[in-house]
């Protein structure tokens, strides 16, 4: 014998729901770019948001020094000649 | 596609509304199985086209359908895994909740015990006690064996009298 599940269904329910599914083949298929839009504005923000990073990064942090000039600041600086090798040789 | 259209016309027509016991079956909620609902014959629809007859149409519509709530299930599990909540007293407030619960008592307290089960067990469980399906015909549904489907019966409805606190008494197909 079938058991029945103990639920029922709001009023005129199953009218309703016919009614709803019949109509499915009338309703527009999504095309593959509308399938995917919300991929593709995510990606968008996304890119956008590395391109404003990278420049807020460039405008804000100093420049590098280049070799050179650490070379010209230490040499100007009152540190002595074995201090430098010291720094330099056992730096590692 | 006319044709299409009046085979799709008929499959709603004979099945919308036994399918719709067999997905509330599954997930207990009735807006989640009007949602589940419109997703599967959105399915059937797309599907239709390829629709070969190697299986009958009844067995294929019911393997759309079992596989979308499965699914949906499955979620379920994952979102509440995520939110750390427990699916069980989650399962239990639906129930209790529901407004178109017309059981009594016992009838409330199986519905929470099967809500409770792993996923495939209560599917079965399910086209077994509720839809009377022989289990040749829910292994053609599931793709799964008569032996194995027997053996998930049976743990469904081991699980479901210790949820019940019963040591005989509920039948076993």
């Amino acid at each position: 014998m079938k058991r029945h599940l103990p639920y029922s269904t709001p009023e005129g329910y199953f009218q309703g729901l016919q009614q709803r599914l019949a109509d499915i083949p009338g309703k527009k298929q999504a095309t593959t770019f509308q399938k995917f839009s919300p991929y593709l504005a995510l990606a968008a923000v996304f890119a956008v948001a590395v391109v404003v990073g990278n420049v807020i990064i460039n405008k804000t942090s100093a420049p590098a020094a280049s070799a050179m000039e650490v070379v010209e600041y230490l040499l100007d600086s009152d540190l002595t000649l074995s201090q430098l090798e010291d720094a330099i040789f056992y730096s590692d | 596609m006319e044709n299409l259209e009046e085979t799709f016309k008929q499959i709603v027509s004979d099945y919308s509304e036994q399918l719709y016991w067999h997905v509330r079956g599954i997930v207990d909620d009735h807006d989640d199985t009007d949602d589940l609902l419109q997703d599967i014959f959105m399915k059937i629809w797309r599907a239709l086209p390829g629709f070969r007859g190697e299986s009958g149409l009844f067995t294929w519509v019911w393997r759309i359908a079992t596989n979308e709530a499965l699914g949906y299930l499955r979620k379920k599990k994952v979102r509440a895994a995520l939110q750390f909540q427990s699916l069980d007293a989650k399962a239990e407030r639906v129930i209790d909740n529901d407004p178109y619960f017309n059981g009594d008592a016992a009838q409330r307290e199986l519905a929470k015990a099967i809500a409770k089960l792993p996923e495939k067990q209560r599917i079965v469980f399910s086209m077994r006690y509720f839809e009377d399906l022989s289990y040749e015909q829910i292994s053609e549904i599931t793709g799964t064996s008569v032996g194995a489907l027997k053996a998930s019966y049976y743990h469904a409805t081991q699980k479901i009298k210790e949820g019940l606190n019963l040591s005989d008494g509920f039948e076993s197909k």
